[in-house]
């Protein structure tokens, strides 16, 4: 098979020709999962290209839009669980504050600073949320600075200017991801400046779609992603092989000796001694460097041994083939003195022949053609895959993402009345539980018709379904409303028990997603429960009918302290005794109502 | 032209190329909507390097029309 090109070089439509054509089951398997507040699926494809380039079968699955705290903080069991490798959250300023973002002149200090106390909030309340869920390596993708800030020049110059803010709020955010292990901070600032905002950004995609980037900055943030993902997995490279003539010094060693080679710390030589210099920073990094080089030895030795302005160092070399053999044979040769795998080594050439030469007889090893006529650009060209990546964690072995999961778990009460708790006090949620009516009606059957996620067994039903269950003796219509200090959502709960004798069911238990990763669904289960108790029901029967959209409930029942009666795969049954103790509720919410 | 743009929509809506005709549109074609609609864009100014209006990507709402918003667009880059 002809060797992948690298992602760059390639386009979608051969990123999809490929893909399709590859059997992708048989590599190691990596799951991505993405919350996210902007629209970002066009990316999927280069995922699974990279994931193919270091043999790894990706698959991305998306979040809800706009879902990040319910999901998060809240929970969802098939988004975020012991199988997912790697989180990745994209939460666009735009959406998460439209004041900071676009309303930034009118406000003031005090606003700001409560802005941006909110925000951090909701980061801790979303991190550790996740954490709770899966120790999945979580990378945040940084806010970006405003391309024209608010304050204009003078933005930096004031101490509460719009680039000032969102410098603080990444802070912020790379302190809450410090606090936890396997969780990086993504600088798209930094993806934003290798690109120029430009190319970076796509404005139509985004009037048009919620797309903020361009293809290019969706492919070279995905690159980015990957540069962690690779070394998560062990994937960094571990070894340097390098070439010396025009790589580690200008010139020919055996043909212009050891006067007539350009190193040192003036130009022409300057570019060599700085491409030296960053072999050697990799060295201490714990990079094995070596040699492989057409030459005789004692010429290079030569150079290494008394040249005043080489940077390396016999030490620093681990190994070298400085014959005239063949460097396919050669490289061979050093990667069994050393006991390296192929596939972790990088071979870097100025030569066009050599580096083909390498990439057709060792496929697994990852070449680096260094540009011949430009050597100020060496450096870049061997930095800018992140190659030699590493975290500073190694999360190869997945026994210990389950040990931070463990501790998270330890850790939950306390975290939970920390972060999560103070985050969503500071809501001022009140919530009321009501008897449906003539007013609530229409909008209880909208809900059963519109919503698909947190809906136990999905009926759809009419007004006159709705009216009919409501009139009944023997059945109850419940909804929950709820706001908070930003928002009244109205109607968004709503519930269905019908009762025979003494036992009760509950038809319909359902939340909009808006409702979600608040506790909401406990306040909405106990007023349901208090219901069936004043009918005088001695037991409550639930069921979950599972579709393609509502996975995340399907433990709902079972997490609530029902028991499982049976299950036939789609659908299954649980009972609840009534003589069990009156649940408790948390105390974050400012008033809870409950009306029956 | 016009088979290069069959190509670039069958690989968009994941479809085989005798599935997009003259009539093919975001009704007839079930794949064919918002999400892959802006695929479908940014697949089209990749493969004919161009670079399109918003005018012209509301437009594109068929496969006639995709072709002529194509056709014009090429035509102008010279």
């Amino acid at each position: 098979m002809d060797k992948l090109k690298l992602v760059a070089d390639v386009s979608l439509a051969e990123i999809k020709d490929v893909l399709s054509g590859f059997e992708r089951g048989s590599l190691e398997p990596l799951k991505i999962s993405v919350l996210r507040n902007i629209m970002m699926e066009p990316a999927r494809p280069y995922y699974e290209y990279l994931g193919l380039l270091c043999g790894l079968n990706v698959e991305v699955m998306y979040g809800e839009y706009d879902n990040i705290f319910m999901e998060g903080a809240g929970g969802r069991e098939d988004l975020l669980n012991e199988n997912t490798d790697c989180v990745g959250v994209f939460a666009c300023l735009a959406d998460m504050s439209p004041l900071i973002s676009n309303s930034f002149a009118s406000l003031n200090a005090d606003e700001v600073e409560k802005e941006i106390h909110r925000i951090g909030e909701f980061i801790n309340a979303v991190v550790n949320g996740i954490r709770k869920q899966t120790g999945a390596m979580i990378l945040w993708h940084g806010f970006e600075r405003p391309l024209h800030p608010s304050m204009g020049v003078l933005d930096y110059s004031m101490p509460g200017g719009q680039s000032v803010s969102v410098d603080f709020l990444n802070d912020g955010l790379k302190r809450s991801l410090r606090n936890i292990q396997n969780a990086y901070y993504v600088s798209m600032d930094d993806i934003k400046a290798s690109l120029g905002a430009e190319r970076f950004y796509d404005r139509r995609m985004w009037s048009m779609g919620k797309i903020p980037y361009s293809r290019e900055g969706l492919m070279t943030i995905a690159c980015e992603d990957f540069r962690f993902i690779r070394a998560l997995k062990g994937k960094n490279k571990k070894l340097l092989v390098l070439d010396c003539d025009n790589t580690l010094w200008g010139g020919v060693i055996g043909e212009d000796g050891i006067g007539g080679i350009k190193i040192g710390q003036t130009f022409p030589g300057s570019t060599f001694y700085e491409f030296q210099q960053v072999a050697l920073d990799l060295y201490n990094r714990g990079v094995i460097l070596a040699l492989c080089s057409k030459n005789n030895e004692d010429d290079v030795w030569e150079v290494f041994r008394n040249h005043p302005d080489m940077v390396l160092t016999e030490e620093h070399v681990s190994a070298h083939r400085i014959n005239w053999e063949d460097k396919p044979s050669n490289i061979r040769g050093i990667a069994e003195e050393l006991n390296i795998g192929l596939d972790s080594i990088v071979y870097a050439d100025d030569s066009e022949f050599e580096v083909n030469f390498v990439s057709r007889l060792l496929p697994e090893v990852q070449t680096v053609l260094l540009p011949a006529a430009r050597p100020a650009d060496y450096s870049v060209a061997l930095l800018s895959g992140g190659l030699f990546d590493t975290l500073t964690v190694s999360a190869e072995d997945k026994g210990r993402g389950r040990m931070y999961k463990a501790e998270a778990d330890r850790k939950k009460l306390q975290s939970e009345i920390g972060d999560v708790g103070e985050y969503l006090k500071s809501l001022e949620m009140e919530v009321s539980v009501l008897p449906a009516d003539k007013v609530t009606i229409p909008r209880i059957a909208q809900l059963t018709q519109k919503t698909n996620q947190f809906n136990l067994t999905t009926k759809r039903y009419s007004e006159t379904d709705i009216q009919r269950f409501a009139d009944s003796d023997e059945s109850d219509v419940l909804c929950l409303r709820l706001q908070d200090r930003f928002s009244d959502y109205g109607i968004i709960g709503a519930a269905i028990i019908v009762c025979s004798g003494q036992e009760a069911q509950i038809d319909t238990f359902l939340l909009s997603c808006r409702a979600l990763g608040r506790g909401v669904e406990d306040v909405f289960l106990n007023a349901c429960l208090d219901r069936c108790r004043s009918r005088d029901a001695r037991t409550v029967g639930g069921k979950y009918i599972q579709t393609r959209k509502n996975m995340q409930v399907s433990g709902f029942y079972r997490r609530k302290g029902f028991e499982e009666l049976s299950s036939n795969g789609s659908e299954t049954s649980y009972r609840l005794e009534m003589n069990n103790a009156q649940r408790e509720v948390s105390g974050h919410f400012k008033s809870v109502i409950v009306e029956l | 032209m016009k088979d290069r743009i069959k190509g670039v929509l069958a690989k968009v809506f994941e479809v085989g190329t005798d599935e997009i005709n003259e009539t093919s549109s975001p009704d007839t074609v079930e794949t064919w909507e918002s999400l892959s609609h802006l695929n479908m864009i940014m697949a089209l100014e990749e493969e004919f390097g161009v670079r399109l209006t918003e005018e012209q990507m509301i437009n594109m709402m068929d496969f006639e029309s995709v072709v002529k918003t194509v056709e014009d667009a090429v035509a102008d880059n010279g």
